[in-house]
């Protein structure tokens, strides 16, 4: 405190949501390589995957907690401390979204994903991978907004939340689509009820990360 | 005289205290935006603020020296020459301790504070409330109010300018290159001003205003462009590319600036009494019009230095790590923002403290959103320990005062 000068600076909470970002980028891999080794017939490491994305969770949680106490009232960004906040909740909720589809799919593994579906499933994974890789991508891109205020580069942020939703809607249609062929060709309630559900979960990995495009549409905002 | 003879030695070593605290306390708020943008390492900076210290207080730093002295304490209390000794003793002694006792305390005080508050606690003791000049008194402490204010709005119009007409575009490095002749020039002109005003060099040369401004404003374009031409020669070995390079190199220059402006400017919280000091005991009395002597300034200017070379480094390596969201171009408007208060202030013979001009810069580019994240309450604690400052050093100055009648 003897320097004035220096306790007006708090570390910058965009590094901590940068890191955040990474790790969410780490949760989509292993979520495709998880989903990847349940399709093949017999996968021994599932459970392994199941603990890799556990322990990223606990870490993204623990970097959301210190953003989040490590703001004093008073601090001055270059957005509202709120939008950055909820943007931090979704970008959360993609982690946690994941986590939940392992979980899920761990409840029924023996029974696995039936073959006819296996195509239709990865193509729905690789489609929810695709946006949540993004993320990571576009904080450092708004940073550099947040730097220079300068319009090239808000279109840059601006284009890349575009393909978020993009993404989201392609996604959507898959989920449906999937659905539509549970209930066709899957006459056991008890998987049909797994397999639905299942889809769902992956489907709003997708839309946790059209909404984190969205608060940070807010942010860039003019 | 012979007696005299050793309070004057004591004032020269409380003198020295006081330079050597200031030193070692405000440098880190000068060089902070310099070193925490990493436009020069804690060794230039220390060497910087050293050299340029001594030369802002020698060379432009005379005028604040008279309004300490004989501004808010009435020059009625300086008749006794044997009160007035004591006085200025005891103040000097006691914004020393104060600023001493803040810095073991870890509290953010202004060593220009201290030493208004301690000449205050000295002229109740000498001649009572009424020798105060409560106006001139309250002018000091609007300046307290109004130079943070200032300095913030000029980092926000300075950071302003910088993202418009620089960062936005989409070749901000051929931009910032083509604009830094204004960059250079616009803190020229105030250097230049200072120098041409009420200097001991600028009264030998005796110009009028406009004049002074005319060659202020000649003398800031050739250099500006001299700038430049350096810069892009500079740069062209170098092969760097952005503008953040070239506010590097810009804000080189500016920490000087800081520098300058803070010799200038904190020079006299240390050599106001002690010239007290130093004119009666030369001459017995003490006249309403004293010239303050050079080599005061010269001493002071190497106290503030010795403080510099003995603590700033340490202060310095502790910004340097924290400070990791500051930019050049943000640097660059801080320190700008700071010195130009600082300088402006210190022509109009306020004691400002150039800490809070710093703040105010910091703030003002914060409000222009310009930095990733800055506290904005911490300004409530500083103003908290700006008022506590004025009283703590003069019931300071007062005890040591009624000690010191008994000894002398």
């Amino acid at each position: 405190m003897r320097i004035p000068f220096l306790s007006m600076f708090v570390t910058s909470p965009f590094e901590g949501v940068q890191e955040h970002a990474e790790k969410v980028k780490a949760c989509a891999w292993v979520f495709q390589r998880a989903m990847e080794c349940i399709i093949q017939d017999r996968c021994e490491d599932f459970e392994h995957f199941r603990e890799d994305i556990d322990k990223l969770e606990t870490e993204a949680d623990a970097i959301k907690r210190r953003i989040r106490g490590h703001l004093p009232k008073g601090t001055l960004l270059p957005v509202d401390k709120f939008q950055l906040f909820r943007y931090l909740r979704e970008q959360d909720k993609v982690i946690d979204a994941v986590e939940e589809g392992l979980d899920w799919l761990s409840f029924r593994s023996a029974a696995g994903i039936p073959e006819v579906l296996e195509k239709d499933f990865m193509l729905l994974v690789e489609a929810v991978t695709d946006p949540i890789e993004e993320l990571s991508k576009m904080v450092t891109e708004a940073r550099k907004y947040f730097s220079n205020f300068s319009e090239p580069q808000r279109r840059v942020v601006k284009d890349m939340i575009r393909t978020l939703r993009q993404h989201e809607h392609e996604a959507d249609k898959l989920e449906d689509s999937i659905k539509a062929k549970i209930f066709n060709s899957i006459e056991d309630p008890v998987a049909v009820f797994h397999l639905i559900r299942m889809a769902e979960i992956i489907g709003s990995i997708a839309d946790h990360a059209e909404n984190a495009g969205d608060m940070m549409r807010a942010m860039v905002a003019k | 005289m012979n007696h005299e003879f050793y309070v004057l030695i004591t004032g020269y070593i409380f003198g020295f205290y006081m330079a050597w605290n200031i030193g070692a306390n405000d440098v880190a708020n000068s060089m902070a935006s310099a070193v925490g943008a990493k436009a020069i390492t804690i060794r230039q900076a220390v060497f910087i603020a050293g050299i340029l210290n001594i030369i802002g207080a020698t060379v432009i730093g005379s005028h604040v020296t008279n309004t300490i002295r004989k501004g808010i304490v009435s020059t009625e209390v300086l008749t006794d020459p044997h009160l007035a000794l004591i006085g200025a003793l005891s103040a000097l002694l006691a914004a020393a301790l104060w600023v001493s006792f803040a810095t073991w305390k870890s509290l953010p005080v202004s060593t220009t504070h201290s030493i208004v508050g301690a000449m205050i606690g000295f002229g109740i003791m000498a001649g009572g409330f009424s020798v105060i000049n409560w106006g001139k008194l309250l002018a000091v402490v609007l300046s307290w109010v109004i130079s943070p204010v200032f300095a913030l709005i000029l980092g926000f119009v300075m950071f302003k300018v910088i993202a418009k007409l620089i960062l936005t575009k989409r070749d901000s490095f051929i931009w910032s290159l083509k604009l830094s002749p204004f960059f250079i020039g616009i803190a020229l002109f105030v250097i230049i001003l200072s120098f041409l005003f009420k200097t001991p060099l600028g009264k030998k040369l005796a110009v009028g205003t406009p004049m002074a401004i005319l060659i202020a404003f000649i003398l800031s374009i050739i250099l500006g462009l001299l700038g430049m031409k350096a810069l892009s020669w500079h740069l062209k070995k170098k092969a760097a590319s952005g503008e953040e390079d070239i506010f590097r190199r810009i804000q080189i220059g500016t920490s000087c600036y800081v520098a300058l402006a803070q010799g200038a400017n904190d020079v006299a919280n240390a050599i106001g009494p002690l010239a007290v000091i130093y004119f009666l005991v030369k001459t017995g009395e003490i006249g309403t019009k004293v010239p303050v002597p050079i080599f005061l300034l010269v001493f002071g200017g190497i106290g503030i230095a010795c403080g510099i070379a003995m603590a700033g480094h340490r202060v310095m390596d502790t910004i340097g790590k924290k400070i990791t969201t500051l930019t050049n171009t943000r640097g660059f408007s801080v320190d700008f923002a700071a010195a130009t208060t600082v300088m402006v202030a210190s022509k109009m013979g306020l004691p400002v403290s150039t800490t809070h001009a710093a703040v105010g810069g910091v703030l003002g580019v914060g409000l222009a959103r310009g930095i990733e994240a800055v506290n904005f309450r911490i300004i409530f604690k500083i103003i908290l320990y700006w008022v506590l400052t004025v009283p703590a050093a003069a019931i300071t100055s007062i005890i040591i005062f009624k000690l010191l009648q008994f000894f002398i």
